[in-house]
Protein backbone atom coordinates (compact mmCIF):
# COMPACT_ATOMS: atom_id res chain seq x y z
CA UNK A 1 0.00 0.00 0.00
CA UNK A 2 1.09 3.47 -0.69
CA UNK A 3 0.05 5.95 1.65
CA UNK A 4 0.45 10.00 1.06
CA UNK A 5 4.30 10.90 1.57
CA UNK A 6 5.46 7.19 0.34
CA UNK A 7 8.74 7.62 -1.66
CA UNK A 8 8.74 4.81 -4.06
CA UNK A 9 11.34 4.33 -7.19
CA UNK A 10 10.49 5.24 -10.55
CA UNK A 11 10.89 1.84 -12.56
CA UNK A 12 11.71 3.26 -15.79
CA UNK A 13 13.48 5.43 -18.23
CA UNK A 14 11.39 8.24 -17.90
CA UNK A 15 14.48 10.48 -15.95
CA UNK A 16 13.13 10.26 -12.68
CA UNK A 17 14.40 8.53 -9.85
CA UNK A 18 12.82 8.25 -6.74
CA UNK A 19 9.04 10.16 -6.32
CA UNK A 20 7.14 10.49 -3.66
CA UNK A 21 3.41 10.25 -3.72
CA UNK A 22 0.72 13.16 -3.45
CA UNK A 23 -2.41 11.92 -3.72
CA UNK A 24 -4.99 9.49 -5.71
CA UNK A 25 -6.70 11.38 -8.13
CA UNK A 26 -10.38 10.40 -8.41
CA UNK A 27 -11.13 10.00 -4.64
CA UNK A 28 -10.81 13.01 -2.58
CA UNK A 29 -9.63 11.06 0.64
CA UNK A 30 -7.88 7.82 -0.76
CA UNK A 31 -5.62 6.78 1.88
CA UNK A 32 -4.04 3.91 0.38
CA UNK A 33 -3.14 3.13 -3.45
CA UNK A 34 -1.32 -0.28 -4.36
CA UNK A 35 -1.18 -2.23 -7.44
CA UNK A 36 -2.37 -0.90 -10.39
CA UNK A 37 -3.47 2.50 -8.87
CA UNK A 38 -2.58 5.37 -10.18
CA UNK A 39 -1.00 8.49 -8.04
CA UNK A 40 -0.26 11.15 -8.61
CA UNK A 41 3.22 12.22 -7.22
CA UNK A 42 6.23 14.28 -7.36
CA UNK A 43 9.42 13.85 -8.17
CA UNK A 44 12.16 13.71 -5.64
CA UNK A 45 15.19 12.76 -7.10
CA UNK A 46 16.07 12.85 -10.64
CA UNK A 47 18.23 11.89 -13.40
CA UNK A 48 20.20 15.32 -14.34
CA UNK A 49 19.52 16.77 -17.53
CA UNK A 50 16.36 14.94 -18.17
CA UNK A 51 13.01 16.25 -18.23
CA UNK A 52 11.55 15.34 -15.21
CA UNK A 53 13.28 17.95 -12.45
CA UNK A 54 13.04 17.49 -8.76
CA UNK A 55 9.70 18.92 -7.41
CA UNK A 56 7.44 17.95 -10.71
CA UNK A 57 4.58 16.99 -10.35
CA UNK A 58 3.94 13.85 -12.22
CA UNK A 59 1.54 11.16 -12.66
CA UNK A 60 2.52 6.83 -11.95
CA UNK A 61 0.41 3.61 -12.30
CA UNK A 62 2.23 1.40 -9.06
CA UNK A 63 3.92 -1.34 -10.59
CA UNK A 64 5.52 -3.27 -7.37
CA UNK A 65 4.95 -2.88 -3.56
CA UNK A 66 6.34 -4.37 -0.73
CA UNK A 67 2.93 -5.28 0.87
CA UNK A 68 1.99 -7.04 -2.94
CA UNK A 69 -1.27 -7.98 -3.37
CA UNK A 70 -3.01 -11.54 -3.14
CA UNK A 71 -4.51 -13.13 -5.90
CA UNK A 72 -7.99 -15.16 -6.12
CA UNK A 73 -6.08 -18.49 -6.70
CA UNK A 74 -4.36 -18.13 -3.19
CA UNK A 75 -1.14 -17.02 -4.05
CA UNK A 76 0.55 -13.93 -2.56
CA UNK A 77 2.95 -12.04 -3.98
CA UNK A 78 5.22 -9.43 -2.54
CA UNK A 79 8.42 -7.25 -4.02
CA UNK A 80 11.00 -5.72 -2.48
CA UNK A 81 10.38 -2.20 -2.80
CA UNK A 82 7.75 0.34 -4.04
CA UNK A 83 7.90 1.07 -7.38
CA UNK A 84 6.03 3.51 -9.75
CA UNK A 85 6.35 3.58 -13.66
CA UNK A 86 5.46 7.32 -14.49
CA UNK A 87 2.81 8.09 -17.13
CA UNK A 88 1.00 11.13 -19.15
CA UNK A 89 -2.46 12.11 -18.53
CA UNK A 90 -3.82 9.92 -21.23
CA UNK A 91 -1.76 6.85 -19.54
CA UNK A 92 0.66 6.58 -21.88
CA UNK A 93 4.33 5.67 -20.28
CA UNK A 94 6.73 8.69 -20.15
CA UNK A 95 9.66 6.38 -20.21
CA UNK A 96 10.14 3.72 -23.18
CA UNK A 97 11.29 1.40 -21.07
CA UNK A 98 10.33 -0.03 -17.49
CA UNK A 99 12.83 -1.68 -15.24
CA UNK A 100 12.30 -4.52 -12.92
CA UNK A 101 9.68 -7.32 -12.68
CA UNK A 102 5.49 -6.23 -12.67
CA UNK A 103 3.00 -7.56 -11.47
CA UNK A 104 -0.25 -8.83 -14.25
CA UNK A 105 -2.41 -6.37 -12.48
CA UNK A 106 -1.78 -3.58 -14.20
CA UNK A 107 -2.60 -4.87 -16.96
CA UNK A 108 -5.81 -5.48 -16.14
CA UNK A 109 -6.46 -1.96 -14.31
CA UNK A 110 -5.89 0.06 -17.82
CA UNK A 111 -2.33 -0.02 -18.01
CA UNK A 112 -1.34 -2.43 -20.43
CA UNK A 113 1.38 -0.70 -21.62
CA UNK A 114 3.65 -0.51 -19.04
CA UNK A 115 3.70 -4.30 -19.12
CA UNK A 116 4.22 -4.18 -22.96
CA UNK A 117 7.53 -1.84 -22.00
CA UNK A 118 8.14 -4.54 -18.68
CA UNK A 119 11.43 -7.04 -18.62
CA UNK A 120 9.14 -9.49 -16.81
CA UNK A 121 5.40 -9.49 -16.22
CA UNK A 122 4.84 -11.90 -13.10
CA UNK A 123 1.85 -13.77 -12.22
CA UNK A 124 3.98 -15.85 -9.41
CA UNK A 125 4.68 -19.45 -8.77
CA UNK A 126 2.14 -21.95 -10.67
CA UNK A 127 1.41 -24.60 -8.19
CA UNK A 128 -1.74 -26.64 -7.64
CA UNK A 129 -2.56 -26.25 -3.99
CA UNK A 130 -3.38 -29.85 -2.77
CA UNK A 131 -3.72 -30.74 0.95
CA UNK A 132 -3.25 -34.27 2.08
CA UNK A 133 -4.83 -35.97 5.31
CA UNK B 1 11.39 -46.98 11.66
CA UNK B 2 8.61 -47.79 8.98
CA UNK B 3 6.15 -46.49 11.16
CA UNK B 4 8.66 -43.45 12.02
CA UNK B 5 8.45 -42.77 8.51
CA UNK B 6 4.82 -43.20 8.01
CA UNK B 7 4.34 -40.59 10.63
CA UNK B 8 6.98 -38.36 9.53
CA UNK B 9 5.44 -38.67 5.80
CA UNK B 10 2.18 -37.57 6.98
CA UNK B 11 3.58 -34.38 8.91
CA UNK B 12 5.58 -33.47 5.86
CA UNK B 13 2.14 -33.89 3.76
CA UNK B 14 0.89 -31.14 6.03
CA UNK B 15 3.90 -29.52 5.55
CA UNK B 16 2.91 -29.27 1.38
CA UNK B 17 0.27 -26.59 2.94
CA UNK B 18 2.74 -24.50 3.48
CA UNK B 19 4.50 -22.34 0.89
CA UNK B 20 7.03 -25.20 0.33
CA UNK B 21 8.57 -25.10 -3.26
CA UNK B 22 10.21 -28.34 -3.40
CA UNK B 23 7.94 -31.16 -3.35
CA UNK B 24 10.77 -33.08 -3.25
CA UNK B 25 12.48 -32.25 0.02
CA UNK B 26 9.65 -35.26 1.74
CA UNK B 27 11.35 -38.33 2.56
CA UNK B 28 10.48 -41.12 0.69
CA UNK B 29 7.36 -43.53 2.20
CA UNK B 30 8.92 -47.04 1.52
CA UNK B 31 12.58 -46.01 2.66
CA UNK B 32 14.80 -48.97 2.65
CA UNK B 33 17.30 -46.31 0.93
CA UNK B 34 18.32 -42.74 1.74
CA UNK B 35 15.94 -41.21 -0.67
CA UNK B 36 15.00 -37.58 -0.59
CA UNK B 37 12.84 -37.44 -4.08
CA UNK B 38 9.30 -38.68 -4.28
CA UNK B 39 8.91 -39.66 -7.57
CA UNK B 40 5.67 -37.86 -9.16
CA UNK B 41 4.00 -41.51 -9.54
CA UNK B 42 4.31 -41.68 -6.10
CA UNK B 43 3.28 -38.36 -5.03
CA UNK B 44 -0.03 -38.90 -7.33
CA UNK B 45 -0.75 -42.36 -5.24
CA UNK B 46 -0.24 -40.74 -2.31
CA UNK B 47 -3.37 -38.13 -3.23
CA UNK B 48 -4.79 -40.35 -4.72
CA UNK B 49 -4.96 -42.44 -1.20
CA UNK B 50 -4.95 -39.00 1.48
CA UNK B 51 -5.67 -36.67 -0.89
CA UNK B 52 -8.53 -34.04 -0.73
CA UNK B 53 -8.64 -31.21 -3.72
CA UNK B 54 -9.74 -28.20 -1.52
CA UNK B 55 -9.21 -25.89 -4.04
CA UNK B 56 -8.12 -25.51 -7.53
CA UNK B 57 -6.45 -23.16 -9.79
CA UNK B 58 -8.76 -20.82 -11.96
CA UNK B 59 -6.29 -20.75 -13.99
CA UNK B 60 -5.77 -24.56 -14.89
CA UNK B 61 -3.08 -25.04 -17.23
CA UNK B 62 -4.63 -25.89 -20.79
CA UNK B 63 -4.17 -28.53 -22.18
CA UNK B 64 -1.87 -28.86 -25.37
CA UNK B 65 -4.73 -29.82 -27.69
CA UNK B 66 -7.21 -26.74 -26.56
CA UNK B 67 -3.89 -24.33 -26.32
CA UNK B 68 -3.38 -25.43 -30.23
CA UNK B 69 -6.89 -24.38 -30.61
CA UNK B 70 -6.29 -21.34 -29.06
CA UNK B 71 -3.35 -20.89 -31.12
CA UNK B 72 -5.17 -21.35 -34.17
CA UNK B 73 -8.14 -18.63 -33.70
CA UNK B 74 -5.42 -16.01 -31.99
CA UNK B 75 -3.62 -16.33 -35.42
CA UNK B 76 -6.77 -15.97 -37.55
CA UNK B 77 -8.05 -13.15 -35.30
CA UNK B 78 -4.99 -11.26 -35.22
CA UNK B 79 -4.36 -11.71 -39.34
CA UNK B 80 -8.17 -10.58 -39.56
CA UNK B 81 -7.78 -7.73 -37.24
CA UNK B 82 -4.34 -7.14 -39.70
CA UNK B 83 -6.72 -7.03 -42.95
CA UNK B 84 -9.05 -4.68 -41.03
CA UNK B 85 -6.02 -2.37 -40.13
CA UNK B 86 -4.85 -2.42 -43.78
CA UNK B 87 -8.25 -1.34 -45.10
CA UNK B 88 -8.04 1.95 -42.97
CA UNK B 89 -4.88 2.39 -44.32
CA UNK B 90 -2.68 2.21 -41.21
CA UNK B 91 0.58 1.54 -42.53
CA UNK B 92 3.48 -0.29 -41.53
CA UNK B 93 1.60 -3.01 -39.92
CA UNK B 94 3.60 -5.94 -38.21
CA UNK B 95 2.54 -8.79 -36.53
CA UNK B 96 4.91 -10.69 -33.97
CA UNK B 97 4.08 -14.00 -32.69
CA UNK B 98 5.47 -13.17 -28.71
CA UNK B 99 4.20 -16.45 -27.49
CA UNK B 100 7.32 -17.70 -27.29
CA UNK B 101 8.82 -14.52 -24.91
CA UNK B 102 5.95 -13.31 -22.75
CA UNK B 103 3.30 -15.98 -21.18
CA UNK B 104 0.42 -12.49 -21.12
CA UNK B 105 0.31 -12.52 -24.76
CA UNK B 106 0.28 -14.33 -28.01
CA UNK B 107 0.44 -12.14 -30.72
CA UNK B 108 1.48 -8.22 -31.17
CA UNK B 109 0.01 -6.41 -33.88
CA UNK B 110 1.46 -2.97 -34.32
CA UNK B 111 0.08 -0.55 -36.31
CA UNK B 112 0.98 3.06 -37.35
CA UNK B 113 -1.69 5.89 -38.25
CA UNK B 114 -1.10 9.30 -38.88
CA UNK B 115 -3.90 10.87 -36.92
CA UNK B 116 -5.66 10.96 -34.45
CA UNK B 117 -9.13 10.67 -36.76
CA UNK B 118 -7.03 7.52 -38.50
CA UNK B 119 -6.62 5.98 -35.08
CA UNK B 120 -10.23 6.24 -33.54
CA UNK B 121 -11.45 4.27 -37.08
CA UNK B 122 -8.78 1.74 -37.01
CA UNK B 123 -9.88 1.33 -33.26
CA UNK B 124 -13.50 1.42 -34.40
CA UNK B 125 -12.58 -0.94 -37.76
CA UNK B 126 -10.83 -3.18 -35.26
CA UNK B 127 -13.43 -3.44 -32.38
CA UNK B 128 -16.17 -4.19 -35.33
CA UNK B 129 -14.16 -7.13 -36.84
CA UNK B 130 -13.91 -8.30 -33.52
CA UNK B 131 -16.92 -8.55 -32.19
CA UNK B 132 -18.63 -9.39 -35.52
CA UNK B 133 -16.41 -12.49 -36.28
CA UNK B 134 -14.97 -13.74 -33.26
CA UNK B 135 -17.22 -12.08 -30.45
CA UNK B 136 -14.54 -10.48 -28.45
CA UNK B 137 -14.58 -7.38 -27.22
CA UNK B 138 -11.27 -5.17 -26.20
CA UNK B 139 -10.66 -4.57 -22.51
CA UNK B 140 -10.99 -1.36 -21.51
CA UNK B 141 -7.75 0.37 -21.66
CA UNK B 142 -8.58 3.91 -21.98
CA UNK B 143 -9.25 6.60 -24.49
CA UNK B 144 -7.29 6.26 -27.47
CA UNK B 145 -4.03 8.36 -27.70
CA UNK B 146 -0.24 8.82 -29.43
CA UNK B 147 -0.53 5.04 -28.17
CA UNK B 148 -3.41 3.29 -28.22
CA UNK B 149 -3.76 -0.55 -27.06
CA UNK B 150 -5.97 -2.98 -27.34
CA UNK B 151 -6.45 -6.47 -25.73
CA UNK B 152 -7.76 -9.36 -26.73
CA UNK B 153 -8.99 -12.28 -25.02
CA UNK B 154 -8.97 -15.69 -26.16
CA UNK B 155 -8.82 -17.48 -23.07
CA UNK B 156 -8.31 -15.70 -19.71
CA UNK B 157 -4.82 -14.50 -20.79
CA UNK B 158 -5.07 -11.81 -23.33
CA UNK B 159 -3.74 -13.22 -26.43
CA UNK B 160 -3.93 -10.68 -29.01
CA UNK B 161 -2.72 -7.18 -28.59
CA UNK B 162 -3.01 -4.59 -30.80
CA UNK B 163 -0.73 -1.82 -30.47
CA UNK B 164 -1.72 1.55 -32.75
CA UNK B 165 0.78 4.08 -32.69
CA UNK B 166 1.64 7.50 -34.34
CA UNK B 167 4.64 7.47 -36.23
CA UNK B 168 6.64 9.66 -33.34
CA UNK B 169 5.29 7.22 -31.04
CA UNK B 170 6.11 4.17 -32.44
CA UNK B 171 9.77 5.48 -32.39
CA UNK B 172 9.70 6.57 -29.36
CA UNK B 173 8.59 3.34 -27.90
CA UNK B 174 10.50 1.13 -30.35
CA UNK B 175 8.75 -1.72 -28.87
CA UNK B 176 9.39 -3.44 -31.91
CA UNK B 177 13.40 -3.65 -30.85
CA UNK B 178 11.94 -4.56 -27.21
CA UNK B 179 10.06 -7.60 -28.95
CA UNK B 180 12.69 -8.12 -31.63
CA UNK B 181 13.19 -11.99 -30.71
CA UNK B 182 9.41 -12.19 -31.85
CA UNK B 183 9.42 -14.39 -35.05
CA UNK B 184 7.25 -11.95 -37.77
CA UNK B 185 4.21 -13.67 -39.10
CA UNK B 186 3.55 -13.10 -42.64
CA UNK B 187 0.23 -10.94 -43.22
CA UNK B 188 -1.67 -11.86 -46.97
CA UNK B 189 -1.02 -8.29 -47.96
CA UNK B 190 1.49 -6.21 -48.40
CA UNK B 191 1.56 -3.30 -46.33
CA UNK B 192 2.14 0.13 -46.80
CA UNK B 193 5.27 1.02 -46.00
CA UNK B 194 5.37 4.83 -44.38
CA UNK B 195 7.85 7.29 -46.47
CA UNK B 196 9.79 8.34 -43.45
CA UNK B 197 10.62 4.45 -42.81
CA UNK B 198 12.25 3.64 -45.68
CA UNK B 199 15.51 4.15 -43.57
CA UNK B 200 14.53 2.28 -41.35
CA UNK B 201 13.39 -0.55 -43.43
CA UNK B 202 17.05 -0.84 -45.20
CA UNK B 203 18.25 -1.65 -41.83
CA UNK B 204 15.94 -4.00 -40.53
CA UNK B 205 16.62 -6.00 -43.55
CA UNK B 206 15.23 -9.56 -43.59
CA UNK B 207 11.91 -8.49 -41.93
CA UNK B 208 10.91 -5.95 -44.58
CA UNK B 209 10.51 -8.36 -47.49
CA UNK B 210 6.52 -7.71 -47.24
CA UNK B 211 7.03 -4.51 -47.22
CA UNK B 212 7.14 -1.85 -50.31
CA UNK B 213 7.41 1.83 -50.14
CA UNK B 214 5.74 4.11 -51.99
CA UNK B 215 7.16 6.38 -54.28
Amino acid sequence: TIRPQTYSNVADNSGARESMRIRVPGASNRQYASIGDMIVAVVREAVPNMPPKGSEVVRAVIARTRKGLNRDNGMAIRFDDNAAVAIDREGNPKGTRVFGPVARESRECHFAKTVSSAPEVLRGIRRNRMMLR
Amino acid sequence: MASDSQAEDEEQEDALLSDEEEETEEEDEEDNVDVDVLSNEEIDALMKEYGNVVRSDPEPRKSSAEDANADAEALSMATALATAANEVKAVDIKLFHVKPLIYWARYFLIASAFSMPQVNAIVGRIEDIAQEQYGKIPRPSGKPSGWTLMDFDIYTAGDVVVHIFLPSQREFYNLEEFYANAPLVELPFVSESSSSSTARSDAEGESEEEMISLS
